[in-house]
């Protein structure tokens, strides 16, 4: 039994072409990144930048074109997304309408949903957050108590989200609610596009410990929804959210949050480092490397139309652990001034501290490894 | 991929499961009479006329089974004289790259020896071994060569890398069956009123060993497309490497599963965690391969790596 049957990487189309064009729009831009903005950079900011991405048909690329997505494969996204990664391009306005929400509509959401938010997605234009998570509902998130109410005007929304990265850049909340009272667990719970100029809407910032603003509050209070707000079927939010989650584990953008700061080294200590230094950039390339051969399997296979949950797992766990241990890597090996002007300096500070999260979004070592542990038969 | 690899490993998984755990002298007459020397010798040359994912694949076996008798050396050597135009001796051939001893040497009748570009065919009286074993007693002899070569011809190949990319191929294998061994365990004993399986830590410690036996798997193939295509360099450095630090963290994972069980010479995971441990210095270890490795991507600067990455992967989908 082979735990992890590799899949080849067989994009259409040409390849070096769609990175060269990636690469030309980032070095239009990049002159005005500083780089913290560019270090995580799947929660950095640049409304302009994603805007050029909609401009140039890189954001809903596998769209359909009726509304404003491009017909591209899963896979010549998968290398416009990489190569943006790789660059530390700041994605993180559009990133989760392009990855989640969109594909979510696109399944699940009625004709007016799609014609309404689609094509400004795909435009750079129009951006999204996931509300899921709740103060008593984290990692179990089948505990959700955000409520609708089934009204004769429409939906009446009461309740709290947290942790709901990008809603104040956001124009719209793709919701879990319960919408059976006093249903239990995965039952009688719903998905909902929330308009966030919605009345009774709260938005409130968490400031991270990078001193970053990206997370949120969400508080409903009384908030009447059109009855049409209803993604999917009702009572079938759970499934819906699990296909949703799905999407979101699949990425290259699973090993590559410290990138910049091995760019940063390996410019650092110039073409001749020393023997340790030399020994250091080695083990990360093959780490990196491998997770990278191992990412473009599980894309490839998602694109055949598979389902590799265990394979997204062990590329998730084993990229979130590459990248959390980069910087203490670097850190231990390269005598840094972490107050320092230097990009090396500036990166390392900035990642060290931001790298604990990289293991959070998405689910912690221990969530995937309960997930490969379940793939493997034991539970 | 080559047309016949199925039916190779059939033929292979058969062979090897049934050579499992026999001594040298048992287990490698019946590999040289199954013909896999000549596994990537042209066809109109008399050989397989394979490819390296076919190398790969019958490595794998080769390791899942801790197969006691060399079988990537023959390949490689084979492979290396037919490019050559050199003819092959009768009898195990085996390879020697600098810095490295040579797999079964007191065993062969003659050693292919590559360095600074210049490929040496050695018969076995112009050999003299200093007989050393592995962790996993097999033998590796350091070899002194005290007479003329037989032939010489011009060759550019990195020995050291290929006998390295067979390491990892065989370790690919190796983990697997370490890794099935650890399942079947954990899922059988019983300890405090239930199987170990139904406990978190153990499952948890069991998906880290998966992910590791993953990674080398995922290594492995991208060097065997890598050598199909025509360069590898990069790509054994990066799985050489990789495939220590799977070994360093999925063996103790593989022993502290089994307990006290799996640390006695009758029970089969020694023989594969043995060979793991060696492997892992054999034709270069970590700080070898990660300076080497290194030091190219330095050179390469810090944008020039993924760009490096990305190349080396389009070029195969050309």
């Amino acid at each position: 039994m082979q735990i992890f049957p590799l899949h080849p990487f067989l994009p259409e189309g040409d390849i070096p072409a769609l990175r060269q064009q990636v690469r030309d729009l980032v070095a239009q831009h990049e002159a005005k990144w500083p780089v913290e903005l560019r270090a995580n950079c799947w929660f950095s900011f640049d409304e302009e930048f994603s805007k050029a991405l909609g401009a140039a048909g890189l954001l809903g690329m596998t769209w359909p074109k009726q509304y404003g997505g491009h017909e591209r494969t899963m896979l010549e996204r998968y290398v416009v997304l990489e190569e943006l990664l790789a660059a530390g391009a700041p994605a993180g306005l559009h990133w989760i309408a392009d990855r989640q929400t969109g594909p979510l509509l696109l399944r699940y959401g009625t004709e007016a949903q799609r014609e309404k938010y689609l094509p400004g997605m795909a435009r750079g234009e129009i951006y999204a957050c996931i509300g899921l998570s709740e103060p008593g509902s984290g990692s179990d998130l089948a505990s959700v108590r955000t409520s609708a109410k089934k009204t004769n005007e429409g939906w009446r929304i009461n309740g709290q989200k947290v942790w709901t990265s990008g809603a104040h850049k956001s124009h719209a909340a793709l919701t879990l609610l319960r919408t059976e009272e006093g249903s239990e667990r995965h039952t009688g719970l719903s998905q909902m596009m929330i308009d966030l100029d919605t009345p009774g809407i709260t938005i409130r910032p968490i400031i991270d410990m990078t001193g970053t603003h990206h997370f949120n509050e969400i508080w409903f209070e009384d908030v009447l929804l059109p009855h049409d707000a209803l993604v999917g079927v009702e009572g079938n939010g759970w499934k819906q959210v699990v296909a949703e989650l799905a999407l979101e584990r699949s990425g290259p953008e699973r090993y590559l949050s410290s990138h910049m700061l091995l760019v940063a080294l390996i410019d650092a200590v110039g073409p001749e480092p020393d023997a340790p230094t030399a020994q250091l950039i080695g083990r990360l390339t093959a780490e990196m490397w491998t997770l990278r051969q191992m990412s473009m399997s599980t894309i490839a296979k998602l694109a055949a139309g598979e389902d590799p949950v265990v394979e997204a797992a062990i590329v998730k766990d084993l990229g979130n652990a590459y990248e959390q241990a980069l910087p203490r890597a670097v850190q231990a090996a390269v005598d840094a001034d972490l107050a320092g002007k230097s990009d090396l300096s500036r990166l390392l500070s900035w990642i060290l501290v931001a790298s604990p999260s990289f293991s959070l979004r998405g689910g912690t070592p221990e969530v995937l490894r309960g997930i490969i542990a379940k793939g493997l038969g034991l539970r | 991929m080559s047309d016949n690899r199925t039916l190779l490993t059939d033929m292979a998984a058969g062979l090897f499961a049934d050579l499992a755990r026999k001594p040298f002298a048992e287990a490698w007459p019946q590999v040289a009479e199954a013909g896999f020397s000549t596994l990537l010798v042209p066809e109109d040359a008399g050989g397989f006329g394979g490819d390296w994912g076919d190398v790969l694949a019958v490595l794998r076996l080769a390791g899942l089974n801790a197969l006691n008798a060399p079988l990537a050396e023959p390949v490689i050597a084979h492979y290396l004289l037919a490019k050559a135009g050199i003819a092959a001796p009768e009898g195990l051939v085996s390879i020697s790259a600098p810095g490295s001893r040579v797999p079964y040497g007191r065993h062969a009748a003659a050693v292919v020896h590559v360095e600074g570009g210049t490929l040496s065919l050695y018969r076995a009286d112009a050999c003299s071994f200093d007989e050393g074993l592995s962790p996993a007693g097999e033998p590796w002899d350091a070899v002194t060569f005290t007479g003329a070569a037989a032939a010489t011809a011009a060759c550019d190949v990195d020995l050291q890398a290929l006998g390295a990319f067979a390491r990892v191929a065989q370790a690919s294998g190796a983990l697997e069956a370490a890794f099935t061994l650890a399942i079947d365990h954990v899922n059988t004993r019983v300890q405090f009123g239930r199987a170990l399986a139904k406990f978190q830590a153990v499952q948890q410690a069991m998906a880290e060993f998966s992910e590791e036996a993953a990674a080398v798997d995922a290594s492995a193939a991208a060097c065997a497309a890598a050598l199909d295509y025509g360069h590898a360099s990069f790509e054994i450095a990066a799985a050489k490497l990789r495939m220590g630090i799977a070994v360093d963290r999925a063996v103790p994972i593989a022993h502290r599963m089994h307990g006290a069980i799996g640390f006695t010479i009758e029970y089969a995971l020694n023989h594969l965690t043995r060979r793991l441990m060696g492997w892992r210095s054999e034709f270069g270890g970590d700080a070898f391969w990660a300076e080497r490795l290194g030091r190219r991507v330095a050179g390469l600067g810090g944008h020039g790596l993924w760009r490096e990455m990305a190349a080396r992967t389009d070029r195969l989908v050309g």
